[in-house]
């Protein structure tokens, strides 16, 4: 039942992701829109707005949640892709491998840069 | 007698792209790994630069903003967020209908055969009008944010 | 066409003898046709008039066997389901089934199909192994229950689903749709309670969750089984097994013997007349 699980994951990582990245599509993309109804977001990708919300728990913890869920999905989907290339067996093994390391690299590295701003580093 | 070596036919990856004239769901599925594929292609360049760039203190994140006003980034920009609103609400097809749930009953066949995914076309077809609609409204949004 | 118009039709028709060609190559042969006449139609006549080398299945002609699946105009069909005016085109292209291997010309070699298939257990699995052995009486299940699965007993194993999906032309271990949709019709079939025995089956690497719904295979399928349901239904139910929301279901039980005899209708005392 193991790849039915990961497969099921899958789906469940996909419902999250639509909500937490929609959130974060609508506040980076649609200022225009989000003006009409009155929510005020100043240029989202500026420094002032950005250190804005590292410094607040609900962004970090939405930003890290998104990262952990992303990955999967992402992964995932991709080694089904590789896997139906048909490599060897031990491509096969190799390529798992290597996706896990991979995202565990990629989650280590995406999850220390929001606790340091959120810890308030004194940034160089 | 000697033994016929049969000879292998496989499309391979070809074969995700074209092997007919096939309908719909056939294309919006290959369109759901593409998106997928460009979206991961996205974030690992996102990653990059909200890590390494961001740490390195206001200098270097507003070079790195002030490079995305390239309008090829800027285009860049809205196909990927077009590309996310294309495989979220794909994928929320795939997950009602992968799970049967929005596949209907098994029923005799009767000719003219009309297939599950054939009976819930017009919901399908519903459902990429729904994706246009809102990339267009991402898409007003990145013309009147100005480039 | 009408009835009696014969217009002469162009087969480009892929030929390949593996003792003598490296590669498959098309050759042309002029066919004619008229209304109601079926692309296998054509074909016989060319091995009969044309080119008497040229291989192909064929058997019963009305769309039951499932031999004659091929790639016509590039799309798979039954050759004998297929009439030639429906292309409204003077040149049709034949060829072999894709990710099937081509055994000669026309005749795609079945034995990766039957060997995924004879791999889901495509049988009835009850616990009690004698009963299974040596039944001793027929297993009560309704016309409801029937319905169900009805649609997918229809499977005359063409491989033209195997043919049409994107996954199985890049997949080499994938099970093809055909595999998958039988598994469905066992597990799903009251009768059965092998369920356990076939998830293992479909529930690896390569198996059912490859699919990804791109449905060519219930669109090409010439017998209206939609496979792709079949398959999502399994998928419902190896999720609700994985996340341990499954109701266990009882098997069909073993008719029981009736319990009261009918009257019989009394036989005559002879039944030739007698002088």
């Amino acid at each position: 039942m193991r790849n039915t699980y990961l497969q099921f994951l899958q789906l469940v990582t996909g419902i999250f992701i639509a909500v937490l990245l929609g959130i974060h599509m609508v506040i980076m993309h649609l200022d225009a829109i989000l003006g009409f109804f009155g929510v005020d977001v100043t240029e989202a990708t500026s420094w002032e707005s950005m250190i804005e919300r590292a410094g607040q728990g609900v962004w970090a913890g939405l930003y890290i949640a998104l990262l952990a869920f992303v990955l999967y999905h992402a992964l995932n989907g991709l080694r089904g892709i590789i896997l139906e290339l048909t490599p060897s067996a031990t491509t096969e093994r190799i390529v798992t491998w290597v996706i896990i390391a991979f995202g565990i690299i990629a989650f280590i590295g995406g999850t220390y840069v929001p606790l340091a701003l959120l810890a308030g580093q004194e940034l160089s | 007698m000697k033994q016929i070596q049969p000879r292998q036919n496989y499309l391979g990856p070809g074969g995700w792209v074209w092997a007919g004239k096939y309908k719909l769901e056939r294309y919006l599925y290959l369109l759901h790994r593409i998106t997928g594929l460009g979206i991961l292609l996205f974030l690992l360049i996102h990653l990059v630069m909200t890590t390494i760039f961001r740490i390195q203190g206001q200098d270097v994140w507003e070079a790195t903003i002030a490079l995305l006003h390239n309008p090829w980034f800027k285009i860049g920009e809205y196909l990927v967020a077009a590309a996310f609103v294309y495989h979220a609400l794909n994928g929320l097809r795939l997950i009602l209908q992968e799970l049967g749930f929005a596949m209907g009953r098994p029923t005799p066949p009767i000719y003219p055969y009309k297939d599950s995914l054939r009976k819930k076309r017009p919901w399908t077809i519903a459902l990429v009008a729904v994706i246009v609609i809102l990339a267009l409204v991402f898409f007003y949004d990145f013309i009147a944010g100005g480039w | 066409m009408n009835e009696d118009e014969t217009k002469q039709i162009t087969f480009k028709v892929q030929r390949y003898n593996s003792e003598q060609d490296s590669a498959p190559y098309f050759q042309e042969f002029i066919v004619p046709a008229s209304q109601g006449t079926t692309v296998l139609e054509g074909l016989i006549y060319i091995k009969e008039n044309l080119d008497s080398t040229l291989a192909f299945r064929t058997s019963c002609r009305m769309g039951i066997c499932g031999s004659c699946g091929m790639l016509i105009n590039n799309y798979p069909h039954l050759a004998c389901h297929t009439q030639i005016e429906e292309f409204h085109s003077d040149t049709l292209t034949v060829k072999s089934l894709p990710n099937l291997p081509i055994i000669k010309d026309l005749v795609p070699g079945l034995n990766p199909l039957f060997e995924n298939h004879k791999s889901v257990k495509p049988y009835i699995l009850r616990c009690d192994e004698e009963e299974m052995e040596k039944p001793t009486a027929e297993f009560a299940q309704t016309p409801q229950q029937l319905q169900t699965f009805l649609q997918f007993t229809y499977c005359i194993k063409c491989g033209i689903c195997v043919a049409a999906c994107p996954t199985a032309a890049s997949d080499k271990l994938f099970l093809g749709p055909q595999a998958l949709a039988q598994c469905y019709r066992y597990c799903a079939d009251n009768r059965d309670e092998g369920e356990q025995e076939r998830f293992p089956v479909v529930d690896t690497d390569h198996g059912i969750w490859h699919c990804h719904l791109a449905g060519a295979c219930s669109e090409a399928c010439p017998k209206g089984l939609d496979p792709a349901l079949a398959i999502q239904l399994l998928k419902r139910r190896l999720v609700s097994q994985a996340i341990g929301l499954r109701k266990k279901q009882e098997p069909a039980p073993v008719v029981s013997p009736p319990t009261e005899t009918k009257p019989k209708v009394p036989f005559p005392e002879f039944t030739v007349k007698q002088a």
